[in-house]
């Protein structure tokens, strides 16, 4: 079988419109990297001097009430990752700036899709658009008369004259072809460690490693399809245009069709509707700068019981601060069943359209591909949930300074300097490890791996008859 | 003669192949699928207006019920006082909504990047967080909903290269090729005739789906939208054609032309399209606001941290007539007046700062146009963008109606605040019916 195998990559090499594809493909591929790298490390920067900036009018707060601060707020910014010069994923559709203040979770905003006109419908040039949807078409190509060729030319026969089986051709033919897609992916994934060097860490390896591993097996899916094909039919053309309709139906056709139903099936409220249910919940609440609101006043009551004493003002600490760090528990309950609720919905979507992998391995490429590269939605949601308990730790700060710092109820006058404000810590965004959210592609993995073992018994069981002439 | 004995005898060709008949099929459910996934949002944004019209009428009642019952305003919220212009124009639910056109049953374009309603307050300001598109699942938007342009943009392209691909390459392959150039007299007329069966049936197919499309919302009612629309889907069904055609003109065989049409395809719908926006990324990255985030904090504090002599100069710069107001002629200043009045100061600011966003924004999308001579695909798709506003510049002009509408709401509450005007009832419904809820296409 090797000699097989020697003897194909002999005839691909001689082929000087092979080695031209290969030489422009690799020459793209490159670029992509290239381009992807710069574009990142420019978005970096200007995520930098935004985060700077505004840490910079945060730590800059002379003296100012707590409570003031914490309307003033801070901002957050969605931070660029390395990963995603590989594969993009959501990153361009979802919001960039989060704003952090007291009272409310905000939604992050100012997408980057948002802030010009319609260009590509499949992304920016990075290497997953190249791999996904270009590298497959090439591998089609270069096996869909593998061996329809051979039968044509009465090769087949001679082959097997001088002793080799049809099942070890078939499977040489699959695996040539395979291997030029893992030197295309070995390319790019050198490329990448060489261009990032310096930022290698061990979950990147990891990811990358997960990365490579679930395009070789997609890739192996479609050069034994291929290749199988083109043990079947006699006509190398229906081959070829066999293998272009399933790579149609599998890239065109069914993601997006699936991701729509999966947004049918388990829907997400509106904009509206969303806001108003938390507005009528908050409205069930305490709120904090109301005084005379009920729950307030129940809330003042049990403190006075608990100190012993008969009125606010003859408390040891600033009973106004209490009420708002009571608003804020009670908001983050209401956030937490809300918010919580779109991330219930949006996993569900996310199984459905896992489950897809079943009828197109291409859905469980993408899922891997961005997940891995920490790009898609799971670990945008895992940066939205950093941010909300940074949010509440840093309103809670705010809070006890007011509580605590030794000013009297009903002084809002009363103002921390800055000494305070440097203190609170900025947020650092702690990138989501691959251990912690591995489980959730184990579908997607192992729906990739029956593929494979599919492709192998078609090859083993479907040619067996073939016809050697 | 010859040539449309060729072009009828297509027909023959085309019912024999089931592999082209199955392509036609699938082209035809996609595009089906296409078109209810447009129409499925337009009554959804329809339906989502409907019930915001619905809310603001309750809201009306509300504090109709107020002045009715001689309140100030719910008595949860003491400080609420809707006898004073600043309240009462607060209390006066505007809503500006982003209306859709019927003929999103053809193209989503960019409608799901952008929100499509605003509550109009006097801080309100285009890029506020509700003007984000709906709560949707990013890897939906990011991979795109499959509609009708989905179909025609890519897929056309793909149907069109299984419908001609062994066009004269079979022939050839079989060695009758020279026997078919000899019965037809011209090699060029024979691969025209053929070329344009596929044209024409994909013109009846296209425009069958088309009517369809229009039963599923009121697209006729539209002006000439429709054959607007149709006249842009049909160019670039030419532009296609064209270029195929001289792909099957100068290739040799089969597998060759199938290989060619699939690198332009490619080309045209992925490398080039791709390397337009990762450029457009470099040359302007994502703009984080840092210019209006500055404005709704430091210059607001700023503003507000300013002596009443200086609020007052910038005021009467803003408002010449100000200055002939009850409370300005006042020699008692009144603090709180200012401080209602200093949100049209922010406003300026916050104008400013949108309109650099708008000019950052306005170089990317010249930068885009800069690459329509080689990148075909987005132009056609800006265009009919342009066709079923969904444009980017139709989002653009939303913003700009709200900018409108939050200028005249300022206006009104300063003019109002400084005449101390009393609010009742009368009034307050004069002040919905100026400051009604707009609809833009």
């Amino acid at each position: 079988m090797f000699q097989i195998i020697k003897n194909e990559w002999r005839f691909l090499v001689r082929s000087r419109i092979f080695l031209g594809i290969t030489i422009a493909f690799s020459a793209i591929m490159l670029l992509s990297i290239f381009l992807g790298n710069y574009q990142i490390k420019k978005q970096e920067q200007t995520y930098q001097n935004a985060k700077d900036h505004v840490r910079q009018q945060w730590v800059s707060i002379d003296e100012m009430n707590p409570h003031s601060a914490a309307h003033y707020g801070t901002y957050v910014f969605k931070p660029s990752n390395l990963l995603s010069s590989l594969d993009e994923g959501v990153n361009s559709v979802t919001g960039n700036v989060l704003r952090v203040e007291g009272h409310v979770q905000n939604e992050i905003i100012h997408s980057e899709a948002s802030q010009m006109q319609a260009v590509s419908r499949f992304g920016k040039l990075k290497p997953s658009l190249l791999l996904q949807y270009i590298v497959p078409l090439l591998l089609i190509f270069l096996a869909f008369n593998s061996v329809s060729n051979e039968k044509q030319s009465g090769r087949l026969k001679l082959l097997v004259l001088q002793g080799a089986k049809p099942i070890q051709l078939i499977f040489a033919k699959t695996l040539s072809v395979w291997l030029y897609g893992i030197l295309l992916l070995t390319f790019i994934m050198t490329a990448y460690a060489l261009f990032n060097s310096q930022n290698l860490s061990t979950d990147i390896v990891i990811r990358t490693g997960l990365f490579f591993s679930t395009y070789s097996l997609y890739y192996f899916i479609i050069c034994g399809l291929t290749v199988f094909f083109s043990a079947r039919w006699q006509n190398a053309t229906v081959a070829l245009t066999s293998m272009l309709g399933i790579w149609i139906i599998w890239t065109m056709f069914i993601p997006n069709i699936l991701m729509s139903s999966a947004e049918k099936w388990h829907a997400l409220p509106s904009r509206n509707e969303f806001q108003s249910a938390m507005t009528e919940d908050r409205s069930k609440g305490l709120d904090g700068h109301n005084p005379t609101d009920k729950r307030s006043i129940e809330l003042k009551e049990k403190v006075l019981k608990e100190y012993g004493v008969d009125s606010v003002s003859q408390l040891p600490l600033n009973f106004d601060g209490m009420r708002m760090q009571a608003d804020e528990d009670y908001g983050n309950s209401v956030w937490d069943k809300h918010f919580g609720n779109n991330r219930a919905i949006l996993k569900q979507q996310k199984q459905s359209f896992q489950l897809g992998g079943i009828v197109n391995p291409f859905i469980s490429l993408q899922n891997t591909s961005m997940g891995f590269m920490a790009s898609d939605n799971l670990h945008h949601q895992a940066f939205l949930l950093q941010v909300e308990n940074y949010r509440r730790v840093f309103i809670k700060m705010l809070n006890d300074k007011q509580i605590f710092g030794g000013s009297k109820t009903g002084n809002w006058s009363w103002k921390e300097d800055n000494a305070f404000f440097k203190s609170v810590p900025d947020f650092e965004y702690k990138p989501t490890q691959i251990s912690e959210v591995l489980s959730n592609y184990m579908l997607d993995i192992l729906l990739m791996i029956l593929w494979s073992i599919l492709v192998i018994i078609l090859i083993v069981y479907g040619t067996k008859k073939i016809k050697i002439i | 003669m010859r040539s449309l004995k060729t072009f009828l005898f297509e027909w023959k060709h085309f019912v024999g192949s089931p592999f082209k008949i199955l392509a036609v099929l699938l082209f035809i459910i996609a595009s089906m699928y296409g078109l209810h996934n447009g129409a499925d949002l337009y009554h959804k944004q329809n339906a989502e207006i409907e019930r915001i019209n619905e809310e603001v009428e309750t809201k009306k009642a509300t504090i109709l019920s107020y002045f009715k019952n001689n309140e100030k305003g719910p008595s949860e919220h003491p400080w609420v006082d809707i006898t004073t212009p600043f309240w009462a124009i607060y209390n006066t639910p505007t809503y500006h909504f982003k209306n859709p056109s019927p003929t999103l049953v053809y193209n989503i374009g960019q409608t799901e990047q952008y929100g499509f309603y605003k509550l109009i307050t006097t801080s309100s300001s285009g890029y506020d967080a509700d003007m984000t598109k709906e709560i949707a699942n990013p890897e939906r938007i990011q991979s795109g909903t499959l509609d009708f342009s989905f179909v025609i943009l890519f897929l056309l392209p793909l149907l069109l290269l299984v419908l001609l691909y062994n066009i004269k390459g079979q022939e050839s392959e079989h060695g009758f090729l020279p026997l078919i150039f000899v019965q037809t007299g011209s090699k060029n007329w024979w691969l025209l005739s053929r070329t344009a069966f596929y044209t024409v049936l994909l013109l009846i197919v296209i425009f069958g789906l088309m009517v369809y499309g229009a039963m599923l919302t009121k697209v006729f009612v539209a002006d000439t939208m429709f054959w607007n629309l149709l006249l842009w889907v049909t160019l670039y069904l030419f532009f296609w054609i064209t270029l195929y055609f001289l792909i099957l003109k100068y290739g040799k065989n089969t597998v060759s032309n199938t290989l060619q049409m699939v690198g332009v395809w490619l080309l045209f719908a992925f490398i080039i399209p791709a390397t337009v926006q990762q450029w457009i990324a470099i040359e302007k990255p994502t703009n984080l606001m840092v210019d209006l985030i500055d404005v709704s904090r430091d210059k607001k504090s700023e503003i507000n941290a300013q002596p009443i002599a200086v609020i007052d100069a910038q005021l009467f710069q803003l408002y010449p007539a100000l200055k002939e107001t009850k409370v300005a002629k006042d020699t008692i200043i009144v603090q709180k007046v200012r401080g209602y009045s200093s949100e049209a100061l922010i406003n300026l600011e916050i104008k400013k700062a949108t309109q650099s966003i708008e000019a950052d924004n306005r170089i990317k999308n010249e930068l885009i146009s800069k690459t329509y001579w080689y990148n075909p695909i987005t132009y056609f798709q800006n265009k009919l963008n342009q066709l079923t506003h969904t444009d980017y510049k139709d989002y653009e002009a939303f913003r700009n109606n709200i900018r409108k509408s939050v200028d005249t709401r300022i206006k009104m509450m300063v003019f109002d605040t400084w005449n101390d005007i009393t609010i009742d009832k009368e009034k307050y419904l004069e002040y919905n019916s100026t400051l009604p809820n707009n609809a833009y296409y």
